[in-house]
C-alpha cells in the first residue's frame, strides 16, 4: 500500500532541497530573460511581432523546464544514495516506490513552480506588448508542464540506476529524440526503403512523442484548439508517466545500495 | 574497564527468551568494479538476538558487520539464506515500523534543523501530526539536545550528529534499534553519551544490535556478543562467557615464602608457579583460590596482591582473529 503521508513528507523534503540548488535559479534566469528579449525581437520586425514575441516566450518555456528537470531532477536521486540518506529513510517503513514517488513529486512540484513563473513572465510580456492573450496559451503553457511531467518521469528513470552525468545524458538525448521522432517518421514514409520506412515508425511508436504536447504553434496563430487537442496528449502523457515510474520502480526495487 | 552491563538482563526473564531477530545461512557477494569477478564477503552466517538484550556484532573493520547490517535493513539483497526480523521477513517493509537505524557515518539533511529533521523522520515512520510536536521535544530532550533543536544540523558536532542520529532512529518508538558503530569517531565523553542512551533505551525495553570494533564499549553495554571474521561467525556467546572463559581465576604475588612452603607450592600449582626468592608469582583457578591462600598464610609467607584474572573480550576477539585466520587465510576467497 502506498501511503500519501509518506509520500508527501519526502516530497516535500525533495522540493526543499531541489529549491536550494542553484543552478535551478540560473535556468530560471536565462528563461525569463529569454522571454523579456522577446520583445526587443518582435519589435524589430513590422510583420507578426506578437507571433514573434510569443513562439520565443513559450519555447523557451518549454526549453528551459526541460533544462531544469534534466539538471536538477537527476541528481536528487543519486545524492541521496551518495550521502547514505536513502538508508535511513529505507529503514522506516517507506517502500521504495514511495521514496521514488516522493523524489518524483517533490520534483514535479518544483519544476511546475518554475513552469509558473515563467508562464507569469509570460502574461507579464504578452499584456505589456500587447500580444492576445486567451485559453490557447492557457492550453499550450498546460501541455508543456504535461511534458515536462514526462521528462521528469525520465529523468527519476535514468537516476534510479546511473550516474547524475549519464542520467543527464540520456535524458536530454531523450527529450532531443522524443521531438524529432515524427519528423523523422514523415521523412522515412516517404523513403524507397521499406526498412526506412518501417524503422522510423517503430520509432516514433516506441518513443515517447514529446511533440504531441506542443500547441505553439496554435496558440501563437490564434487557431481554434478542439478538446481533444488537449485531452488526448494529457490521457498520453498520464500513461506515459506511469509505464516511466513502473520500470524505474521495478529497477529500482533490485538495487543494491551500497 | 570491569564495570558491570546494567540494564535488563534478558537472561533472568523466562525459560525461553523470544528470538527477535533471525539470520540463516546469510550469503552476500560484491562486484568490486564493472567486471564478472566476484567476492564473497559474508558465507552463509547464521546467528539470533533475544528480545530486550544488546547485542554486539563485534569484528575487526572488512569483516562484514555493515554488510549484515545493510541485509537486515534490506538495503542490499543476499544471494543465499534468510533472515526475519519481528517474525518478518526482511524483504516485507512494514514491520520496520517497529525497528530504528544508525547508519555508520551517518549523513544527514545539513539544511534542516533539528526539530525540521526528526519531524521529517517522523512523518515517515508513520507518527500521527498531533503527537509528533510533543514526541520530538522529547526527543531532543532524551539525547540532550533541546538547545539544539532549530540549529541547523550544519552547525552540529560529529557527537551531537550521532545522537541526533540516535533520535531518528527512535522518533516512532521501535522495539529493536540497530546501531552501526555508534560510538566511532567520538571523544571519551561522547563515547560515554551514547553508551549511557543506549543503556537508557534497554532499560526502557528495547532490544539493542550494535556493530562495533571498540572492546570496551562492548565489555560495557553487551549482554551477548558474536565476532565475525572475514565474513564468518567465529564465536557467539554471552558477555559472563568471554569474562569467565577460564574458570574465574587469579594471580596472586607472594613474597617472603618460606622455602619448605615454596616446594610445597612448587607440587600443587607447578604449571602456574613463577618467580622464586622473595617474589613468588601463582596463577591459580577459582576454586583453588582458599588453599593457596591458606598455604600461603599458614606458612608465614607474604601475599602482596590477589588480582582476579578474566580472559578480556580483546584477548578473546585476538585469539578468534588469529585462529581464524590461521584455519582460513583465504577466508575472503574470489569465487565465480
Ligand atoms: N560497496 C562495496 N563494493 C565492494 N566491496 C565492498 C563494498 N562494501 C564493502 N565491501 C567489502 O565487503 C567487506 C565487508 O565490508 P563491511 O561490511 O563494510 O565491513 P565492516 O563493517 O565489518 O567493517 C570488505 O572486505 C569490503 O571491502
Ligand atoms: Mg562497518
Amino acid at each position: 500500500m502506498i501511503s500519501p503521508g509518506r509520500v508527501s513528507a519526502i516530497a516535500s523534503n525533495t522540493f526543499r532541497e531541489a529549491v536550494r540548488n542553484r543552478v535551478l535559479y540560473a535556468l530560471l534566469f536565462f528563461g525569463v530573460l529569454l522571454i523579456g528579449v522577446g520583445i526587443v525581437v518582435s519589435s524589430l520586425s513590422y510583420v507578426e511581432g506578437d507571433r514573434i514575441l510569443q513562439s520565443v516566450g513559450l519555447s523557451s518555456l518549454r526549453l528551459f523546464g526541460a533544462a531544469i528537470a534534466i539538471f536538477v531532477g537527476v541528481g536528487l536521486i543519486h545524492k541521496e544514495v551518495d550521502r547514505r540518506t536513502i538508508y535511513t529513510i529505507l529503514s522506516k517503513p517507506v517502500s521504495r516506490t514511495e521514496f521514488l514517488l516522493g523524489k518524483y513529486l517533490g520534483l514535479l512540484v518544483t519544476i511546475w513552480l518554475q513552469v509558473a513563473i515563467m508562464a507569469a513572465a509570460f502574461v507579464v510580456v504578452s499584456l505589456a506588448t500587447g500580444a492576445p492573450l486567451d485559453g490557447g496559451h492557457a492550453a499550450a503553457i498546460g501541455l508543456a508542464g504535461i511534458e515536462l511531467a514526462v521528462v521528469v518521469a525520465v529523468a527519476t528513470l535514468f537516476s534510479s540506476f546511473t550516474t547524475p552525468m549519464l542520467a543527464s545524458l540520456f535524458t536530454a538525448g531523450f527529450y532531443v529524440v522524443g521531438h524529432v521522432t515524427r519528423d523523422l517518421r514523415e521523412l522515412g514514409a516517404a523513403s524507397e526503403s521499406a526498412w526506412v520506412q518501417q524503422g522510423t515508425w517503430l520509432l516514433h511508436r516506441a518513443l515517447p512523442d514529446l511533440e504531441s504536447f506542443n500547441l505553439t504553434v496554435q496558440a501563437i496563430h490564434q487557431l481554434e484548439i478542439r478538446p481533444d487537442q488537449v485531452l488526448l496528449p494529457l490521457l498520453y502523457g498520464v500513461l506515459t508517466i506511469g509505464v516511466l515510474m513502473a520500470a524505474a520502480s521495478v529497477i529500482f526495487e533490485r538495487r543494491d545500495f551500497r | 574497564m570491569t564495570e558491570t552491563v546494567k540494564g535488563n538482563d534478558p537472561g533472568e526473564r523466562g525459560a525461553q527468551p523470544e528470538e527477535v531477530i533471525r539470520v540463516e545461512g546469510l550469503a552476500k557477494d560484491f562486484r568490486p568494479g564493472f567486471g564478472l569477478v566476484r567476492k564473497r564477503v559474508l558465507h552463509g552466517i547464521t546467528f539470533s538476538v533475544r528480545r530486550g538484550e544488546v547485542f554486539g556484532f563485534v569484528g575487526p573493520n572488512g569483516a562484514g558487520k555493515t554488510t549484515t547490517l545493510k541485509v537486515l535493513m534490506g538495503l542490499i539483497h543476499p544471494q543465499e539464506g534468510r533472515a526475519t526480523i519481528l517474525g518478518h521477513d526482511i524483504r516485507e517493509s512494514a514491520f520496520r515500523r517497529h525497528i530504528g537505524f544508525l547508519p555508520e557515518n551517518p549523513y544527514f539533511y545539513d539544511y534542516l534543523t533539528g526539530r525540521e529533521f526528526l519531524d521529517f523522520y517522523a512523518r515517515v515512520s508513520g507518527v500521527t501530526k498531533a503527537d509528533r510536536p510533543a514526541r520530538i521535544e522529547r526527543l531532543l530532550d532524551d539525547v540532550g539536545l533541546t538547545h539544539a533543536g532549530s540549529e541547523r544540523l550544519r552547525g552540529y558536532s560529529k557527537g551531537m550528529l550521532q545522537r541526533i542520529g540516535i533520535a531518528q532512529a527512535i522518533v516512532h518508538d521501535p522495539e529493536i534499534v540497530f546501531l552501526d558503530e555508534p560510538m566511532s569517531g567520538l571523544d571519551p565523553i561522547g563515547r560515554k553519551e551514547i553508551r549511557d542512551l543506549i543503556l537508557r533505551l534497554n532499560a526502557e525495553g528495547k532490544t539493542i544490535f550494535m556493530n562495533t570494533h571498540i572492546l570496551s564499549d562492548v565489555e560495557m553495554v553487551c549482554h551477548r556478543v558474536a565476532i565475525l571474521v572475514k565474513g564468518r561467525i567465529r564465536w557467539v556467546g554471552g558477555a559472563a562467557d568471554f569474562r569467565e572463559a577460564d574458570g574465574g581465576g587469579a594471580d596472586v604475588v607472594l613474597s617472603r615464602v618460606p622455602p619448605d612452603i615454596v616446594a610445597a607450592m612448587e607440587d600443587a600449582f607447578g604449571t602456574g608457579f613463577r618467580g622464586q626468592g622473595d617474589r613468588i608469582e601463582v596463577r591459580v583457578p577459582e576454586k583453588r583460590l582458599p588453599d593457596l591462600l591458606r598455604l600461603s598464610l599458614d606458612g608465614g609467607a607474604e601475599v602482596v596482591s590477589v588480582t582476579p584474572h578474566r580472559q578480556s573480550l580483546e584477548s578473546l576477539f585476538v585469539d578468534t582473529v588469529h585462529d581464524a585466520e590461521a584455519l582460513d587465510p583465504t577466508a575472503v576467497e574470489e569465487s565465480r
